[in-house]
């Protein structure tokens, strides 16, 4: 009794233990009052007990208060706990100002690049369709591997009169039209969809009405459904504006509804919807329309496949005349993975090179912190003492590491924010959908992973690496050099891994720049400087005899030629540097396909005779068109790649061919051979190309060469366009040199973005090992000092701090260039002219890295060298 | 003088303990005794309801507990007031004797 006296106000005890004691206390004073007062021990006992009442009910009731007052306690105790440690973190983050700037400015950017990135990818591939159902839509298309070409009008036509397991289906095709309302004439882009295209994608019109089944009879009035924005900004947004008529290339449209403003990638950015009318086809090319259809909830579709397989079977034998590839058949493909199609190459790079600096500069945060919270071993050593326990400590740093990851996160929040909207207006070119691009709940969480994950990296390693070793031993080493043996060991690792993955990302970043150097290089063929282009497209109602659109186009040439500057003017059907005129398959007569066989396809250009001469093309062989062969239109001139393609050991010349498998038709021969021009992008291959006079059709293209700079004459084309024809706008106006530049847009960019990333992640690889390495110097003063003392060189010390700093470096690269062999095999697709395992590019970044860290290495072996071991030691 | 005690309402039983402790630290004991004594028997609490009065206040953090020896060098719970639980007292007083003068008037004019 006297033992336990003396623990009694020290003594915790459970709020149970407490209650009972105090009541019984209660009942025995209560006891020893009444035998005082003469009462035997047995009635005072049960006395006591009628006065006090319910005592059973007693005890629960003030255990249950007890203990509520108790948890409430705790939690608010254990939270002013943290909050006091938030307190302490960022008063102590605030006296490394240039520390914690580092740290949050690299990780920010990292954690909101890779979000940016990210949103692109979720919107692109991750998220569904935005239409009703989407995952039963899908896309038909006529299947010759490697080629998926559309319909004809002859093949949808067929597949709408069978009955299919398609539940609903729709054919559309793209044409640009002149709009004129009475003033202006501007070409509109507009979608020709057939009546049951929104039904197909569960769109309905906000206003007015759906197209319904006798729109699309031929000789119903047209009809066309307006966009969400074109109803706003050309018909006032007014709802009188159905059943008005819109002009379009000349011929009236009804506007009977308006679509909603969507983001749809087959329905956005068109202006107009204008209703399909078929007319049976006299041929069954050409191939211009795209197919979309609705399957039912849990259709089986590999029976649909065999329906198309077997409708197309069905189909071939009818058209045999003007169609002979019978391995061509028709298939689909889920809807959404022929909108995104292969983006996996780029958005697995560029996520990857984000999420990859992210990552280093969680390993610099790391290393850097390792090396703050060493200098403080002894101050956690002190806490520990004084009862902090291991885990109390871990806290703390954490905490103070979970800060910087809020700080970063909050700078992520604005760079992801304005990342998305840079991607939202030029990641067009990379991704699809990115009109979609937007803050879902799935980034929210992606962000917080990356916070979190933060964190926890560059938190829990130097936590777990400075309490790991025991108080007493970090107390009573004054100095820290040998406890911290295992820190520096883990910092060396930190900075290896750095410069592990800085490698394929700067290897990356070369082959890249290499390929678009490559692509900067490529020869399109002609002298690109001085030429103008632009486009054209007459008003279809006024110009429907041939003879209109010739004279048209023959007027214009003559004008535009006489103008000042002006040294030459074509037209055609196609552009250098990516606009292909058209494909076309023909059989000839040397090497005919044979019944069954694929005839081959090459690029397919309808031109004016001038168009070799204001080009610049060769002649090499024969001669050019001229204006004799324009009434037959049967003489064709081909270039060098076609005639080495079919005629590898003898001239094209005279070489026969019937083109677009019509066998009744006359010979067409080849008269002339000229120089490659680049048609389908600078990183094609020249497959081939024919060119033959043009026919008359309402849309060119206009190529004029010019004296001087071609823009300055681009106003006096237009004037000599509008006074010809003001119906028929001038659009698309650009140089060549332009355009070929816009095509290198988009490899540009990527590589840009990747190089950006690549010199990132090496700044902060070298921030790492110069970190290193000057604590490095810092720690081993004495040693070197000594060394020095003893008769050791400078060289030798120099060579010292060097060696043991680019031991760590070259491990990395090393580590790295192995990963990068690994990896860019993968962007094989991206690359032209370069291949994936390029030599040049390897040695080039590998030389440099370790170059570049030889600098930051010999700074610190520079200090080194200064240190006068007579001053350090007397100091011991 | 009635012979039968009256029974009492749980808020007033706790502004009556609040008021024994405004004179300092004391045990439950000495609380039920104090009671006892200046009502004379008329009220009748019971010890069950003054300790479950001491916990309820306590966890309100009206009143503080701590363990300490007693007169007879007993170990004890003692309670104090908390400065809430002295505002509390001082209002609970002014609404006391409010609702008394109240009740009395209509009494007394009817």
């Amino acid at each position: 009794m006297e033992r336990r006296k003396s623990f009694w106000y020290l003594r915790r005890r459970s709020v149970e233990s407490d209650v009972d004691e105090e009541l019984n206390t209660h009942l025995e004073m209560r006891i020893e009052e009444l035998v005082q007062s003469g009462m035997s021990r047995d009635d005072a006992r049960r006395e006591a007990m009628r006065q006090f009442g319910d005592l059973e009910g007693t005890r629960r009731y003030c255990r249950q208060q007890d203990q509520t007052r108790e948890n409430v306690m705790q939690r608010t105790l254990s939270f002013q706990d943290v909050m006091q440690d938030v307190k302490i973190g960022a008063r102590s983050l605030m006296r490394v100002p240039l520390l914690t700037a580092t740290i949050i400015l690299t990780v920010g950017v990292g954690m909101g690049a890779t979000t940016a990135i990210f949103s692109a990818i979720d919107a692109a591939i991750l998220r569904p369709l935005p239409y009703a159902n989407a995952d039963r839509l899908v896309r038909i298309y006529t299947d010759t591997k490697p080629y998926k070409f559309r319909f004809s009008a002859v093949d949808y036509l067929a597949f709408t009169e069978q009955q299919t397991r398609f539940e609903q289906h729709a054919t559309f095709t793209d044409r640009s039209v002149s709009f004129s309302n009475g003033e202006v004439a501007e070409l509109l882009r507009t979608r020709v969809v057939s009546w049951g295209f929104f039904k197909v994608l569960g769109i309905n019109p906000v206003i007015g009405r759906d197209f319904s089944e006798a729109d699309g009879r031929p000789g119903t009035p047209p009809v066309a459904l307006a966009s969400y924005a074109f109803w706003q900004q050309r018909l006032g947004g007014r709802a009188d504006a159905i059943g008005k008529p819109v002009r379009l290339d000349g011929a009236d449209y009804t506007v009977v509804g308006v679509m909603p403003a969507s983001n749809g990638p087959i329905e956005r950015r068109y202006d107009l919807f204008l209703i399909q009318q078929f007319t049976p086809p006299p041929r069954k090319g050409p191939f211009f329309y795209s197919v979309i259809a609705r399957l039912p909830q849990g259709a089986n579709r590999a029976l649909a496949s065999d329906e198309l397989h077997a409708m197309n079977r069905a189909l071939f034998p009818l058209w045999k005349a003007s169609y002979q590839d019978e391995k061509a058949t028709w298939s689909m493909e889920d809807l959404k993975t022929n909108l995104v199609g292969d983006v996996r190459a780029i958005a697995g790079l560029s996520l990857a090179a984000v999420a990859l600096v992210w990552l280093i500069a969680c390993a610099n945060a790391s290393s850097l912190l390792i090396a703050r919270v060493n200098g403080r071993r002894q101050e956690l050593a002190v806490r520990a003492a004084l009862g902090a326990s291991r885990g109390r400590v871990i806290r703390y740093l954490l905490v103070e590491s979970g800060l910087l990851a809020i700080g970063a996160a909050i700078l992520a929040v604005g760079i992801a924010y304005s990342g998305m909207q840079l991607l939202q207006t030029l990641g067009a070119t990379y991704f699809p959908r990115t009109g979609e691009i937007q803050f879902t709940s799935t980034l929210a969480l992606v962000m917080l992973a990356l916070a979190v994950s933060s964190a926890l990296l560059f938190g829990l390693v130097p936590a777990l690496n400075v309490t790991g070793g025991t108080v007493d031993e970090s107390l009573r080493s004054s100095r820290s050099t040998t406890a911290s043996a295992g820190v520096r060991r883990m910092r060396r690792v930190l900075v290896a891994a750095q410069f592990a993955i800085a490698t394929p990302l700067l290897i990356v970043a070369g082959l890249l720049l290499a390929s678009l150097d490559q692509l900067r290089h490529v020869d399109l063929g002609f002298d690109t400087q001085q030429l103008l282009v632009g486009s054209i497209r007459l008003p279809s109602a006024q110009y429907q005899q041939p003879e209109r659109m010739t004279a048209f186009w023959n007027e214009l040439q003559r004008r535009i030629e006489g103008l000042p500057g002006v040294a030459s003017v074509a037209f055609s059907d196609g552009l250098p540097p990516n606009q292909v005129g058209g494909f076309n398959n023909f059989d000839l007569e040397d090497h005919p396909a044979g019944p069954g066989g694929s005839q081959p396809v090459t690029s397919w250009l309808s031109i004016t005779p001038s168009y070799m001469r204001t080009v610049g093309l060769k002649l090499i062989e024969g001669r050019l068109l001229d204006e004799h062969d324009i009434p037959l239109g049967l003489s064709l001139v081909v270039d060098r790649a076609w005639a080495k393609r079919f005629f590898p050991n003898q001239s094209a010349v005279g070489k026969r061919l019937k083109n677009g498998g019509c066998t009744t038709c006359d010979w067409n021969v080849v008269v002339g051979v000229v120089s490659e021009v680049k048609y389908g992008g600078l990183d094609q291959p020249d497959m081939g190309a024919v060119y033959q006079t043009i026919s008359p059709v309402p849309s060119l293209f206009l190529i004029v060469r010019t004296n001087g700079d071609p823009l300055s004459v681009a106003p006096a084309v237009r004037q000599a366009v509008r006074q010809l024809e003001p119906a028929a706008p001038l659009s698309n106006i650009a140089t060549i040199d332009g355009l070929v530049d816009q095509s290198l847009v988009r490899p540009q960019s990527l590589s840009m973005l990747v190089t950006t990333f690549a010199a990132v992640a090496l700044l902060l690889s070298i921030i790492g090992i110069y970190g290193v390495m000057g604590y490095y110097v810092q720690q081993h003063v004495k040693e070197i000092s000594i060394r020095m003392a003893l008769g050791g060189s400078r060289n030798d010390v120099a060579r010292l701090v060097i060696g043991h700093g680019m031991a760590v470096v070259i491990s990395g690269v090393i580590a790295g260039t192995a990963i990068a062999f690994a990896a860019t095999r993968l962007m094989r697709t991206l690359l032209f002219g370069v291949g994936a395992a390029d030599p040049m590019t390897f040695a080039g970044v590998t030389t440099m890295m370790i170059a570049v860290a030889l600098m930051a290495c010999a700074l610190p072996a520079w200090r080194a060298m200064r240190v006068q071991p007579a001053a350090v030691l007397r100091n011991e | 003088m009635s012979s039968n005690p009256l029974p009492l309402l749980q808020g007033t039983l706790d502004l009556l303990v609040l008021r024994c402790l405004s004179g300092g630290a004391r045990h439950g004991y000495a609380i039920a005794s104090i009671v006892r004594e200046q009502t004379g028997g008329d009220l009748s609490i019971e010890d069950a309801a003054l300790y479950q009065s001491l916990h309820r206040l306590h966890r309100q953090h009206l009143v503080d507990a701590e363990w300490g020896p007693s007169e007879n060098n007993r170990r004890a719970r003692f309670y104090t007031l908390t400065s809430a639980g002295r505002t509390r007292l001082r209002e609970e007083t002014a609404n006391w004797r409010r609702y008394a003068r109240a009740v009395d008037a209509v009494l007394v004019g009817a």
